[in-house]
């Protein structure tokens, strides 16, 4: 008992890393070819979709126009003027307040949702019917966001369904889209609602992980369902939701502009100008700008990365769980 | 008082699969009973219907003369050791001992007390702070039982709780429960495939099969009775030795058992007990036991094929022309060539042979109709 205590004392001590052999290395690679061969695809398609376009982002350090080759012996390099232009840009607070508020109130609502419902559903004692809820509920992941907005409008147009109901019982009708405190309440349900069951997936995936006899010996102790939800199933899927939870806050400033341009009208532009509708709007429509474009989007991403870091130091600080 | 009583337990699945006929089982107070028998036998669901894990389907369970089929487990007042440990993971040692009396809302000093008192007991006072990830199999088993113990239960079930462990560690948890079972005194039932374990731990063994109880005994009346051929099979190591074809004979008042043409003038014992349920000359399956083989005497004789020196003993793998013979031999004062090839004459002392009716597989001096009918077979008793 004691010797085991020392080995576990003694855990951190670890022997200096050798250095791999050429000879090592050659075996190594004709090992694991098979697997690297595999694997090959797939860094491929991330090497051309995801590296090879960082290359674009130097022109948001140029005086760029549609046309200009990237590096040229003509490029005007112009150093941080893009981002300087952004930062006193009068748009520049509220795009991102409109932006920070959607993601904020998003992740907050959006975040825990799942999780809740992939407790419920693997607490529900028939199995059949939690399988035919968790169906249910991923469902409207499938949904195609122009559709979804179009069944919004049917729902909370002037002359959609909630519209009706009120009138029939001699309420006003009311246009939700053109009122800006009804977007972000629609736009954060509308997309909780399409995707709570969707990302549920992974946790009830994690639940199934769990060991039956945990429960049992819960039971057995005395505890009662939420008890058992408490005190086996939440700390069961403790590491996945850490990591999700680093991941979510690493995309928080990374919303679309997809659905915020089809849900857009002029009543309520001044909460859904989102920074991606207004890289969209100045890269590619109307005399595009696209090095200013660039600018905004790369500034955005340096946030997403810069609170990735941050999320990945906290959870490793005050858990065992982190992305690296 | 911490009695548990079966009345013809039964399990049903949905699937309308019967794991469980009939168990009838009356477990005294502060017995230590031992449920065995190869996988898929229904030892554990038994168990598991004891705990209140697993619904009672037909049939009556009392547990301190309380019928509590229809009790919540926790209220029950037992406490279950599981195969895997089944500890939590996130919550130290400390925590995972005090969780069911913090969900009973016990004071903290008395949480504290119970939890210290029982650390004591298993020696792992040291890793309270630890989590069970950081501990070897033995300890975290000490903490399964630690947590069973902590509920000072009626009865303390236990479901394979050596089975994960490696063989050295396995003896040795052994001999800690026969400890324990000394220190804490209560009615243990304990669920293994293991008969060395259901022989060394139990005072009586539960030998279950396909759901049904084959016999209940303790651990001489099992290997010495068997009341059947998968009992007798079943019990003891290495596997008895079964003949089968063999005859018993009456003649002239005396009763033989013809084993490949060899006649043996059964035991005292044996004549009276087959005297009394009035036996005839019929065809049997005879029994006898590695260790019950005497060799380089006899009339019987057999090519070794392998012969495997155990130091103490012989463990002798020979053929006759119809059967597989394996005998344990004693090294001491052993004078014949039991090397690999040799040809070895063999015989036993007639009073250990045990037989087997060979049309019901059932032993003709043990089997007791009444209590098989009963669902609890015992081996039977004779009044001489």
């Amino acid at each position: 008992m004691e010797a085991n205590a020392k080995r576990l004392s003694l855990k951190k001590e670890r022997a200096p890393k050798k250095k791999m052999t050429k000879e090592k290395r050659v075996r190594y690679f004709k090992d694991n070819s098979p697997y690297l061969l595999m694997v090959l695809p797939a860094v491929l398609v991330v090497f051309l979709f995801n590296y090879l376009p960082i290359y674009g982002v130097l022109i948001a350090f140029q005086d760029f126009m549609p046309g200009d080759k990237i590096l040229s012996d003509s490029t005007i390099w112009v150093g941080f003027q893009n981002f300087e232009r952004f930062f006193s840009d009068p748009q520049f607070w509220p795009l991102m307040k409109n932006t920070f508020l959607i993601c904020i109130i998003g992740f907050v609502i959006g975040f825990p949702l799942p999780i809740i419902v992939s407790l419920m559903l693997n607490a529900m004692k028939g199995k059949k019917t939690a399988k035919v809820l968790q169906t249910i509920f991923n469902g409207p992941h499938f949904i195609s966001l122009v559709v979804l907005v179009g069944m919004l409008t049917l729902f909370f147009g002037r002359y959609g369904l909630v519209n009706n109901i009120a009138a029939h019982f001699g309420g006003e009708r009311y246009s939700y889209f053109l009122e800006s405190s009804a977007f972000r309440p629609m736009y954060i349900l509308s997309s909780n609602w399409q995707d709570f069951g969707w990302s549920a997936i992974i946790y009830i995936a994690a639940l199934s992980n769990v060991d039956p006899q945990q429960h049992e010996a819960a039971i057995l102790d005395g505890a009662t369902r939420f008890q058992r939800v408490m005190h086996v199933d939440l700390p069961a899927i403790m590491p996945m939701v850490s990591v999700m939870l680093i991941m979510s806050i690493g995309g928080l400033m990374g919303v679309g502009y997809e659905k915020a341009l089809l849900m857009q009208t002029d009543g309520n532009l001044a909460v859904s100008e989102l920074i991606s509708t207004y890289v969209y709007k100045r890269g590619l429509t109307g005399v595009p700008d696209q090095a200013y474009a660039t600018a905004i989007g790369l500034f955005n991403s340096i946030i997403n990365v810069v609170l990735l870091i941050i999320a990945n130091t906290t959870s490793k600080k005050f858990s065992e769980n982190s992305l690296w | 008082m911490s009695e548990v009583v079966m009345k013809g337990l039964k399990k049903v699945y949905d699937n309308k699969v019967t794991a469980v006929h009939d168990v009838n089982l009356e477990i005294k107070d502060k017995e230590f009973i031992v449920l065995v028998g190869p996988s898929g036998c229904g030892k554990s669901t038994t168990l598991r219907m004891v705990a209140g894990l697993e619904e009672i389907s037909d049939g009556e369970l009392y547990i301190d003369g309380k019928l509590v089929n229809d009790v919540a487990p926790k209220d029950r007042d037992i406490a279950m050791v599981f195969q895997n440990y089944a500890l939590y993971p996130h919550k130290t040692v400390y925590d995972n001992l005090a969780f069911a009396l913090k969900l009973r809302k016990e004071p903290k000093d008395v949480i504290d007390k119970k939890v210290r008192e029982v650390a004591e007991i298993l020696d792992i006072t040291q890793y309270l702070k630890r989590k069970p990830k950081a501990l070897s199999g033995g300890q975290r088993q000490r903490v399964a039982i630690g947590r069973a113990m902590v509920r000072d239960p009626k009865v303390f079930l236990m479901d394979e709780p050596l089975s994960n462990l490696d063989a050295k560690l396995r003896n040795q948890m052994r001999a800690e429960i026969i400890k324990l079972r000394s220190r804490i005194n209560t009615t243990f039932m304990y669920v293994t495939h293991d008969q060395t374990e259901a022989m060394t731990l139990g005072d009586r063994i539960v030998i279950m099969k396909d759901g049904y109880v084959n016999q209940i005994g303790t651990p001489q009346e099992v290997f010495n009775k068997p009341v059947n051929l998968f009992v007798a099979g079943f019990i003891g190591m290495p596997v008895m030795n079964f003949f089968d074809n063999c005859k018993l004979l009456l003649e002239d008042g005396k009763y033989y058992a013809e084993i490949r043409g060899v006649k043996f003038l059964l035991g005292d014992f044996q004549q009276k007990a087959l005297k009394q349920i009035n036996a005839k000359s019929c065809d049997i399956v005879a029994g006898i036991r590695p260790q019950h083989v005497t060799v380089g005497e006899g009339e019987l004789s057999a090519k070794i094929e392998v012969s495997e020196m155990m130091g103490s003993e012989y463990n002798i793998h020979a053929r006759t022309d119809k059967d597989e013979v394996v005998m344990l031999i004693p090294t001491v004062d052993l004078t014949t060539d039991v090397s690999m090839g040799k040809t070895i004459n063999f015989t036993t002392r007639p009073h250990l042979i045990q037989l087997f009716d060979r049309e019901t597989g059932n032993n003709i001096i043990w089997y007791d109709a009444e209590s098989a009918a009963n669902n609890a077979p015992v081996c039977k008793r004779y009044d001489f």
